[in-house]
């Protein structure tokens, strides 16, 4: 190895800090025996310490550390099994409902049902709503993340009152608003309400 | 509450140095605390997934190096230039020009090089990141950051030694 060969490599040497870096073995061993090299390199390591301390004297605001943990997020660790097995509790809920519903409507007709309405609100990804009471911008990515993946999906409208969303029966709608979760939109749909349980079958979605 | 504590712990471990490499890339104290604010945001709502807690410290690099790259547009595509032609032009004296120069001047010549040299070399400079680590962090290969740093050690090199000349000469 020559003299030059060996400072093209110790160029990028920064002393204790690459010591166990094979890449510069050869070349240390090489400085070791040329006293010229080993002047270079203990310039070079001195430059480079310098320019590292005074890299290290550039000090953060008092309270960015403060600020930082002050404006800590919650995190939202999604235990997917947890969310699954809501999720399915609230299939099932729905389906005994949807049951419950055929059932009664053969005797009778008390509960107005499948009447087209109008609801505006915000889309929501009834999972994480009901069991995190996750909603809005901040939630979006999740909430989109999650209708997409075929979870339930609901609209809040204006007044508070909670939909769980579906399409005409064995037809799911999450693909169509998977893009609009967390967005106000304007749904067109039959609402059919059974325990206090609101359904609305979605017929048109209007992006408000 | 034991995560809280694991949060702020890991705040005052990194917050300075991530915002030591943040102000490098920016050259502002706002745009640096914002972008280390936002790496800690990142982690607390993602930094879950990291399957390795020995990675902590190269995640938050590589999150704060993602969120600047976001805020940049228009980056232009440099090639990659060896090693060879940096050490040739290697100015001599360069370790006491570092040594007078202050803190604010240095960063100014670091915002001179370009944000494709100037990340690598930062790591290189503040960080006890090894050559992989540093080339994880910003997601290009190992061969290509050595190159980097020493083209922009070079360079930053001869900035200090031409503004030290010119203060000899206007003496």
């Amino acid at each position: 190895m020559t003299t030059k060969q060996a400072k093209e490599i110790l160029l990028l040497y920064r002393g204790s800090i690459d010591d166990g870096d094979p890449q510069f073995r050869e070349a240390s061993a090489h400085a070791q025996g040329d006293p010229e090299l080993a002047q270079w390199l203990r310039e070079q390591t001195s430059c480079y310490n310098a320019i590292r301390s005074k890299l290290r004297e550039l000090e953060p605001p008092t309270d960015l550390s403060e600020t930082i943990i002050r404006h800590r997020p919650i995190p939202f660790r999604r235990d997917w099994m947890q969310i699954l097995k809501l999720a399915a509790a609230i299939i099932v809920s729905a389906s005994i409902t949807a049951v419950g519903f055929k059932l009664s409507e053969r005797k009778r007709y008390s509960i107005a049902q499948g009447q087209e309405i109008l609801v505006k609100g915000e889309v929501l990804d009834m999972t994480c709503y009901i069991a995190y009471n996750l909603s809005g911008p901040d939630h979006a990515e999740c909430a989109r993340v999650c209708i997409r993946n075929g979870l339930p999906v609901g609209i809040k409208s204006e007044n508070g009152k909670v939909y769980l969303l579906t399409g005409k029966p064995g037809h799911s709608v999450n693909a169509e608003l998977a893009d609009y979760a967390a967005k106000i939109v304007t749904i067109k749909g039959k609402e059919s309400i059974r325990d206090g349980f609101a359904q609305l079958q979605v017929e048109e979605i209007r992006k408000f | 509450m034991a995560a809280d504590l694991e949060f702020e712990k890991l705040v005052n471990l990194y917050y300075r140095d991530l915002y030591r490499f943040g102000l490098s890339l920016t050259g502002s104290e706002a745009d640096a605390s914002d972008l280390t604010q936002e790496t800690f945001y990142v982690w607390a709502n993602k930094g879950h997934q990291l399957k390795s807690p020995a990675n902590v410290k190269g995640w938050l690099f590589t999150t704060l190096h993602r969120e600047f790259l976001k805020t940049c547009r228009h980056r232009k595509r440099l090639t990659d230039v060896p090693i060879e032609e940096g050490v040739a032009s290697l100015p001599d004296a360069a370790t006491d020009c570092a040594n007078r120069i202050d803190s604010q001047t240095l960063l100014h010549f670091l915002r001179e090089i370009d944000e494709d040299f100037r990340a690598p070399l930062v790591l290189y400079y503040i960080e006890d990141l090894s050559y992989k680590e540093i080339a994880d962090v910003l997601a290009v290969p190992l061969g290509t950051v050595q190159s980097r740093i020493a083209r922009a050690k070079v360079q930053l090199l001869r900035r200090l030694t031409e503004m030290d000349r010119l203060h000899t000469q206007t003496k």
